[in-house]
């Protein structure tokens, strides 16, 4: 009976110690935020899986981060939507003592958050450096409206790459690619839809076939029975697709398909020069390409939302978005607006511009368009299963 | 039984249930029609015919190895059979997707990510054959040579023989292999994911995918999934040991002397 007692003790602590009492509170003004951050730790939930990014926040963010603001940085490599469906579950449990208090989102895991109503809110007029992002690119995320509740970090566009020693007349539209495909059977294909990378693929050619105008998620038959002939010219006949773009790399890097995509100008240039893409590798920019942002947001229950207040305002810092974008690190394009800068910052951007895979800025500013929502999203993913049949 | 044993068989067994009333609590409102659609009907059919055709296989050949090894005592084949049990499920799937899907020898022949999900059922059979093995290699070893002897003396063929001798005593392992086989391999990630295709995707795959992406409104066409799924299993199980608890119960006995 005693050792019941004990067991049911036990319980209702951990019950206890599972629902924390109060949320912690942000402070009126950046210079306060600071203040209370010094000597605290920051645990910033992040994708891991590149080795550039992590080498980024460890080596470059982390000690300038201690040496400015005596803020320690902890990163946390873990799956986004992992820790949004942990949030989700805090959220549930009235959990408001979290784990998490910065995290790196985007996309579908940002409309989960928002939707579920996980993250903190009005974080533009609390940071500093948010006067010099780029407004489009904080406008939307993926056709969602941020709302305040996630600060762009990095802008980056759809790119293709091809290996130019076995392709030797490049496409330079969606059509020709299709055309291209059939000359060169088996030598294309894309990620499937429920990937990032493979539903924005469906989305461009989305886009050549009807412009802006699909904004509503009504996909026409026509636009599926289209798609269907471009299978039989693609890798395995189209019978089967890489589950992700790191699948789709392989079989670009082993030679078996001769393109590949992505988003990110830049994501080519440190693989080649690593010898794990051909050193054939150039950029191919089509008739058009969406932008995509990524994020950064605070939990609603961040126990350290002003330190993650502090790490915002820093990696929007010109210099940490410069040395970001360096293809020394990660090659990530900057979220800020180069107008908006003072010249010698604007100078220091510039210049990073010249890669062997890089594509010509401008001509891939002047193909930029915007996304478009989730429903279009939503749609491919639910309907593109007609085509893999 | 100790208390401290028994207040950890009362926890392990306490999991599964408070996963299954998790997952019931998730599935309270879902409308089970979005089950119905042309993914999750094809999946079905795919999963069914993988692991059906993945554990037959397994057992047979595990049993029959298994025969052999006791027949001859060799024991160093019994060594051999046991290392594909080390080696790591995801592994395995590598080492297969490198096998038949790039210039060695096998390509062409059979290809990995086809929809036959031959290469599939190959690596769940390399893998799972040393499993049966084990399981059943321990029932030979038990095994009352003077069943066989007399089967041999009255001069029924070696079918008649196995049927009568040795079949009833492995009713037992190869039923507990059928069931763990079964569970794991319907309901797996990594192998299919690796070496399966887009469409039909099994079971676990197109849960995963489900869960992982999108809204979470789909998760729950995962959990829903889960619990049918579980449910089946459970009841498979039990009503496959009912069946046979009789006829277990007598061989156990008569095997004891």
């Amino acid at each position: 009976m005693r050792r019941l007692k004990q067991f049911g003790m036990m319980l209702a602590l951990i019950f206890l110690a599972a629902c924390g009492t109060t949320r912690a509170e942000i402070a009126p003004t950046f210079e306060q935020a600071a203040e209370e951050a010094k000597q605290s730790t920051v645990n910033f939930y992040m994708w891991g899986g590149d080795d550039g990014i992590n080498r980024y926040i460890d080596e470059y963010v982390a000690p300038r981060l201690k040496e400015t603001y005596d803020v320690e940085l902890n990163r946390v490599p873990m799956d986004t939507a992992e820790f949004v469906r942990q949030l989700s579950l805090d959220k549930r449990a009235n959990r408001e003592e979290g784990t998490i208090d910065l995290m790196w989102i985007n996309g579908d895991n940002f409309r989960n958050a928002a939707e579920a109503d996980l993250l903190h809110g009005d974080l533009l007029d609390k940071i500093p450096n948010t006067k010099l992002l780029n407004e489009d690119a904080q406008a939307t995320d993926a056709g969602t409206p941020t709302n305040g509740l996630e600060v762009a970090w990095g802008n980056v566009q759809f790119v293709m790459h091809y290996d130019a020693d076995k392709v030797k007349d490049p496409p330079t539209t969606f059509d020709e690619l299709h055309r291209w495909t059939e000359e060169n059977p088996g030598r294309f294909t894309y990620p499937e839809v429920t990937d990032f990378t493979g539903n924005a693929f469906v989305r461009h050619l989305l886009y050549a076939e009807y412009g802006a105008a699909a904004g509503d998620g009504e996909i026409p038959d026509d636009f599926w029975e289209k798609l269907a002939t471009w299978s039989p010219s693609l890798w395995k006949q189209g019978t089967t697709y890489p589950k992700s773009l790191a699948q789709l790399d392989q079989l670009y890097a082993a030679g078996d398909v001769w393109m590949t995509m992505g988003f990110n100008e830049r994501r080519a240039e440190a693989e080649r020069e690593n010898g794990v893409f051909p050193s054939g590798t150039r950029a191919l920019v089509l008739e058009h390409s969406i932008a995509s942002t990524h994020f950064l947001a605070v939990p609603f229950n961040a126990t350290n939302p002003n330190g993650a207040l502090v790490v915002i305002n820093e990696l929007l810092s010109p210099e940490a978005q410069l040395a970001k974008q360096d293809a020394t690190y990660w090659g990530d394009g900057t979220s800020l607006d180069l107008t908006k800068l003072d010249a010698v910052d604007r100078e220091a951007f510039l210049k990073l511009d010249d890669g062997v895979t890089y594509p010509d800025p401008e001509r891939l500013a002047e193909r930029s368009i915007p996304d478009y929502g989730p429903a279009v999203i939503d749609a491919i993913r639910e309907e593109w299963d007609r085509v893999a049949q | 039984m100790s208390r401290s044993s028994l207040w950890l068989s009362l926890f392990v067994l306490a999991l599964p249930f408070t996963g299954v009333a998790f997952l019931i609590y998730e599935t309270v409102g879902f409308d089970w029609s979005e089950l119905n659609d042309a993914a999750w009907r094809a999946s079905l059919a795919v999963t069914l015919y993988v692991t059906l055709v993945s554990t037959v296989l397994s057992l047979v050949i595990g049993t029959w190895l298994a025969r052999s090894v006791y027949r001859r005592q060799s024991t160093w084949l019994a060594s051999l059979l046991r290392w594909p049990m080390f080696v790591p499920h995801v592994a395995a799937a590598y080492l297969f997707y490198v096998l038949f899907s790039g210039g060695f020898p096998f390509y062409g022949l059979v290809e990995a990510n086809e929809r036959h999900h031959l290469v599939v059922i190959l690596t769940y059979v390399w893998k799972e054959v040393p499993f049966v093995f084990l399981m059943v290699i321990g029932t030979y070893a038990q095994l009352n040579q003077g069943y066989v002897d007399m089967a041999k003396t009255l001069q029924l063929t070696p079918f008649e023989q196995f049927k009568v001798a040795e079949w009833p005593f492995l009713v037992k392992p190869l039923l507990d292999s059928f069931w763990v086989l079964v569970a794991f391999i319907s309901f797996a990630y990594e192998v299919p994911a690796l070496l399966g295709v887009t469409f039909p995707e099994l079971l676990g795959v197109l849960a995963y995918e489900r869960l992982t992406t999108g809204l979470f409104l789909n998760a729950y066409e995962s959990y829903a999934v889960a619990l049918i799924w579980t449910l089946f299993i459970f009841i498979g199980v039990i009503g496959s040991y009912s069946m046979t608890a009789k006829r277990r119960r007598r061989i156990e006995r008569g095997v004891r002397r």
